[in-house]
């Protein structure tokens, strides 16, 4: 791979440890993928921050990164932390774990990284732009970006975001070239897609069955951004699918080719049941729900409220939303909150149900409308989930 | 003995009994990075510990977290000796990577009809090449 001599210093460690090690990671991935050079990039979004999934072992990573003085070179958004941050508390997190999460939060500031712990930053003002490259690391977001948006990057490790934040820099290959966009199956959606889950659902099946490859889809009538995240996020959970086109909505669907897809795919009502009954685990006692993954935008929490009416969520069932902070502190969302809240309704910030530990295993039979959360869920061995579209869901916990 | 090209991404020359997965591996999730052990219980090797092993798996899957846990393996003692792979993906590389786990993959025959655990592999990355003693 060609290297400036800027580059070349940083590698040799001239730049310092910190440095070196995130080109290390960098160059030595642009080898495997036979990357031609490096290309700067715009932002980068890191995951590897609720202490939950990085355990103790982030602690001896950051001291190997603050050998030296560095700063990220782009602007660099954080993944969701394992609690809400104000109300770590009321969501029965300990202190010791409230403790170790601060001081991942606070070393990730240092280097200049932008707390936002969301898995969602395009929700908060941060969509990126066509044809730009970025380094995202959360697999829904790395979707979106690529889908909805149709900007550059490809499905960055932790490690590797952080490394490209520290740079501004990306290998060149995968999904920064076009000629690795096109798509590899067409599949004609037949059955309706009704609701959230309907969409969360139809990515799961895909990416169980075409495991990393790029669909093509058409025949779907409808895609906005809270769909498209159901959809994004499904895909990548079931099948690490980081790219997707939907005939007349996607920004590429046009401009890619679709001539040399040989595999043509149906999915039916039949499929579309087939996802339901597969998560359908719980036999008795719903004991929460959890909505939010991705995370809830304000039209999300705003149509939660909205089947609600004038119902409230039974006694024994906890009902949790989970979102970012800078969502839950607009205005339109704080007017409803209130009267969710008296009426059994939580909404949780900066965290979410697939990385606290207040969700999987502290419950056990959660229902959702993602079937990313789902998936996650279900893997704790005492932890039951059942995936169903919000009004059936609104339906059987409310009284 | 049975000599099989790979290709070299993070160099090593090691000898070792293996633990072969058939399914694929999501660091996060179905590892352990305290204790090294298996903890997907729907894999054949549930229970088993990486500790000093070669680990063959066909690829990673699942959160990109799956890095720091394999960098965690290393911290707590508990690394596998080599990753062995079919076609290695970011996760893996950059953990193995951190954790300077010697890392190969692209066998040129399939290794998953041959391999069973408990076999003896020497990995050396110098001359390409895995080693299959039986």
């Amino acid at each position: 791979m060609y290297l400036t001599k800027t580059q070349e210093e940083m590698l040799s460690g001239a730049k310092g440890v910190a440095l070196a090690k995130s080109m290390e990671l960098i160059v030595k991935i642009g080898d495997v993928y036979n990357a031609n050079q490096l290309i700067p990039i715009k932002s980068a979004q890191v995951a590897g921050v609720s202490y939950l999934t990085v355990g103790e072992s982030i602690f001896s990573f950051f001291d190997l990164l603050a050998k030296d003085t560095v700063k990220v070179k782009v602007p660099t958004w954080l993944n969701p932390a394992g609690m809400d941050m104000k109300n770590w508390q009321e969501m029965g997190i300990s202190s010791d774990f409230a403790e170790k999460q601060f001081k991942i939060i606070k070393f990730y500031e240092s280097l200049g990284i932008e707390p936002t712990l969301t898995c969602a930053p395009y929700l908060i003002g941060h969509q990126p732009s066509f044809g730009e490259n970025l380094a995202w690391s959360e697999s829904s977001a790395v979707s979106i970006a690529n889908s909805f948006y149709g900007a550059r990057t490809n499905r960055e490790g932790a490690p590797t975001s952080l490394a490209s934040a520290l740079t501004g820099l990306t290998a060149n290959y995968g999904l920064h070239l076009t000629e690795n966009r096109n798509p590899e199956f067409l599949i004609k959606v037949k059955a309706n897609l009704d609701s959230l889950s309907d969409y969360s659902a139809l990515g799961y099946w895909y990416g169980k069955n075409f495991h990393g490859s790029i669909p093509y889809f058409e025949n779907i009538s409808h895609l906005d951004i809270n769909e498209a995240k159901m959809l994004a996020s499904a895909l990548a959970a079931s099948g690490s699918v980081a790219l997707y086109h939907v005939k007349d909505f996607t920004p590429e669907s046009s401009s890619v080719d679709i001539k040399n897809i040989e595999e043509k795919v149906e999915f039916t009502e039949y499929e579309k049941k087939g996802i339901y009954e597969y998560f359908k685990q719980i036999r008795k006692g719903v004991e929460l729900v959890a909505i939010g993954c991705p995370h809830a935008s304000y039209e999300d929490i705003k149509l939660i409220h909205a089947i609600l009416q004038s119902r409230e969520i039974k006694k024994n069932v906890e009902f949790w939303i989970f979102t970012s902070s800078k969502t839950k502190k607009l205005v339109e969302v704080e007017s409803l909150l209130n009267d969710l809240e008296s009426r059994g309704i939580k909404i949780y910030a900066d965290t979410c149900m697939v990385v606290s530990p207040s969700v999987g295993g502290a419950f056990k039979n959660i229902i959702t409308n993602s079937a990313k959360a789902a998936h996650y869920l279900c893997r704790a061995d005492t932890t039951m989930v059942d995936l169903l579209p919000l009004k059936s869901l609104m339906k059987e916990v409310t009284e | 003995m049975m000599e099989v090209r790979i290709r070299a991404i993070v160099e090593g020359k090691v000898e070792g009994s293996i633990l072969v997965s058939r399914s694929a591996i999501s660091f996060l999730g179905d590892i352990d990075a305290k204790t090294g052990k298996i903890i997907d219980s729907e894999n054949s090797l549930y229970g088993e510990c990486l500790k000093d092993k070669i680990f063959v798996f066909p690829r990673g899957k699942g959160s990109t977290v799956g890095s720091y846990v394999i960098y965690g393996l290393r911290i707590n003692n508990v690394a596998p000796l080599a990753l062995v792979t079919k076609e290695a993906e970011t996760i893996v590389i950059a953990g193995a990577i951190l954790a300077d786990i010697p890392l190969v993959d692209q066998p040129d025959i399939d290794i998953f009809n041959i391999l069973e655990s408990g076999d003896n592999v020497i990995i050396d990355t110098n001359e390409k090449k895995l080693i299959i003693k039986k």
